[in-house]
């Protein structure tokens, strides 16, 4: 049990750590296949994180959102993903629009970007730096993955990365959200990888290919 | 006197045992492909045939041909012994940094370029030169890896920073670590000669790069190139154990913690072994224009540890 303790109040602040690799392997990942993956990794860090917040803390309602960080996002929407690459029969490279080595030299200075940007607010919180640093590197580098990459698919995933984020920031500057809220924003999650999965098979179907970059003929 | 002996003795480890190491990887993934695979001790055979054999050189070559060979296992050897393995302590530890490590390493593999010119067979020099770009470009990656490690030990010498990154905790890993040792994994690969970079047991001379660069070298000078191949391979694992994992590793000179470092290092190298197997199982070999982007993803993961550790200075 004190092992236990001891790893929960250390794994907040070297599950950033982890986070970090995920966000350059999504970074680098030349397939569907490895981005999905990352992905997977990469909440199932997160997952590691809520639970240690719900040890440290001793909330009920943390172990829950735990359960359902894991159920959802570690083995839910990548099986969907998984799914969806199948039936799409789209190949399986993700176009991306530069070099890989460009791609992880951007994501680096997003890196150093947001541990700059959070060097500020270090003295209010109760964790380290790095994990808020983390939180921010995961939004910009979600954004970064949305516009360098030209497949449908791929903006899915860096949507997913961005929230993912977005729920590591809210998760270590209040320690936990209300249920009803970490509830409801589980179900626009799944909503939003459903209906986008839905767009993902219209485009196919009209265009007969994922490629986004080349929607723009489309303006009237 | 015993700390003499002892690191005699892990030096003999290191450079003796090397080509076991190399022989499990082959079983593993004997065993993967759903093969027998050939015994582990295979490779002294092969070893004590290769040297019994009469050394052929070709007709046009000067005597670079046979002193390139000799030049490799020596610099390779010379590395081995600045890397600690089961005690804190490395045979020609007090000698130099890991600046000299990097260094030697790339002495010994530019001879064998030269020599793999010399021997003036058009495979031979296309892989020489293969080798020499694949090199180059893990050179940045690999120095800015190890000098990111060195930052944070505020040490050069290796068995310094061994020391620094035993004391510290397991849970304590910091970005620089995890980052500095994706680079540096991604270069191992590369200059040891493994999967996605190069593979080990093709047979056609166009896809090969060290192979390639060896085609001409037969009997003891074969035998000097294939063990000094199998102990850098060991002398590269050695040092990922040691910068990023030296956790049960000897700190003093007792029976049980000698055996508890003996156990844990050879654990460690065995699990190691286990996933190359496994990894070059899995993936294909990358296009050589793609090898530049591959080593491109290491330097940029170096330069990433390296800018980390002025982030991480608490």
């Amino acid at each position: 049990m004190v092992l236990v303790d001891l790893a929960a109040s250390k794994a907040l602040g070297s599950a950033a750590v982890l986070l970090f690799l995920t966000v350059l392997m999504l970074a680098a990942a030349k397939r569907m296949s490895t981005s999905i993956v990352a992905f997977a990794l990469q909440s199932a860090v997160l997952a590691a994180q809520v639970l240690a917040v719900a040890r440290i803390h001793g909330s009920t309602e943390s172990y829950v959102i735990g359960a359902l960080v894991i159920l959802i996002k570690v083995l839910g929407i990548p099986y969907a993903l998984f799914r969806l690459v199948d039936k799409l029969q789209a190949p399986h490279d993700v176009k991306l629009s530069l070099s890989p080595v460009y791609s992880v030299f951007i994501t680096a200075g997003l890196i150093f970007l947001s541990f700059t940007a959070v060097h500020t607010y270090v003295q209010e919180l109760r964790v380290s730096e790095d994990v808020l640093a983390a939180a921010v590197a995961l939004i910009l580098s979600g954004a970064f993955l949305m516009v360098s990459h030209g497949k449908a698919l791929m903006q899915i995933i860096a949507l997913l990365v961005l929230e993912n984020g977005i729920f590591l920031a809210a998760l270590i500057t209040t320690f936990g959200m209300p249920m009803i809220i970490e509830i409801g924003v589980f179900f626009d999650l799944v909503m939003g990888v459903l209906l986008m999965g839905i767009f993902a098979f219209r485009i196919r179907d009209t265009f007969e290919h994922l490629d986004v970059s080349k929607l723009r003929r489309l303006r009237g | 006197m015993t700390t003499v002996a002892v690191n005699v003795l892990q030096y003999l480890l290191l450079v003796l045992g090397a080509p076991v190491l190399r022989a499990l990887i082959a079983r593993v993934k004997a065993l993967i492909q759903r093969r027998q695979g050939s015994n582990l001790w295979r490779p002294y055979a092969d070893l004590l045939k290769l040297f019994r054999k009469e050394d052929l050189v070709p007709p046009t070559s000067s005597p670079l041909f046979r002193f390139a060979p000799m030049m490799l296992t020596a610099s390779t050897f010379v590395a081995a012994a600045l890397v600690p393995t089961v005690y804190q302590s490395a045979l020609l530890g007090f000698a130099g940094d890991f600046i000299v490590l990097v260094y030697v390493l790339a002495l010994g593999r530019f001879f064998m370029g030269l020599g793999a010119l010399d021997g003036s067979s058009s495979f031979a020099g296309m892989g020489a030169s293969r080798e020499a770009m694949i090199s180059a470009l893990a050179e940045a990656p690999l120095l800015l890896g190890l000098i990111a490690v060195a930052i944070l030990a505020r040490q050069g010498n290796i068995v310094e920073i061994v020391r620094w990154t035993l004391k510290q905790n397991f849970f304590d890993v910091s970005a620089v670590h995890a980052v500095a040792f994706a680079a540096l994994a991604m270069v191992a690969i590369a200059e040891t000669g493994r999967m996605p970079v190069d593979n080990p047991t093709t047979h056609l001379e166009l896809t090969m790069i060290h192979e390639a660069m060896v085609l001409e070298y037969s009997g003891p000078s074969l035998a000097l190139i294939e063990w000094t191949q199998a102990v850098k391979l060991n002398v590269v694992l050695s040092l990922l154990i040691g910068l990023f994992a030296p956790w049960g590793m000897a700190t003093s000179l007792t029976f049980a913690g000698l055996a508890l470092g003996l156990s844990a290092y050879l654990l460690k190298l065995v699990v190691l072994a286990i996933v190359i197997a496994v990894l070059e199982s899995s993936i294909a070999k990358l296009r050589m224009y793609m090898v530049p982007e591959f080593l491109g993803i290491a330097t940029a993961l170096g330069a990433l540890a390296v800018v980390f550790t002025a982030l991480m200075r608490r």
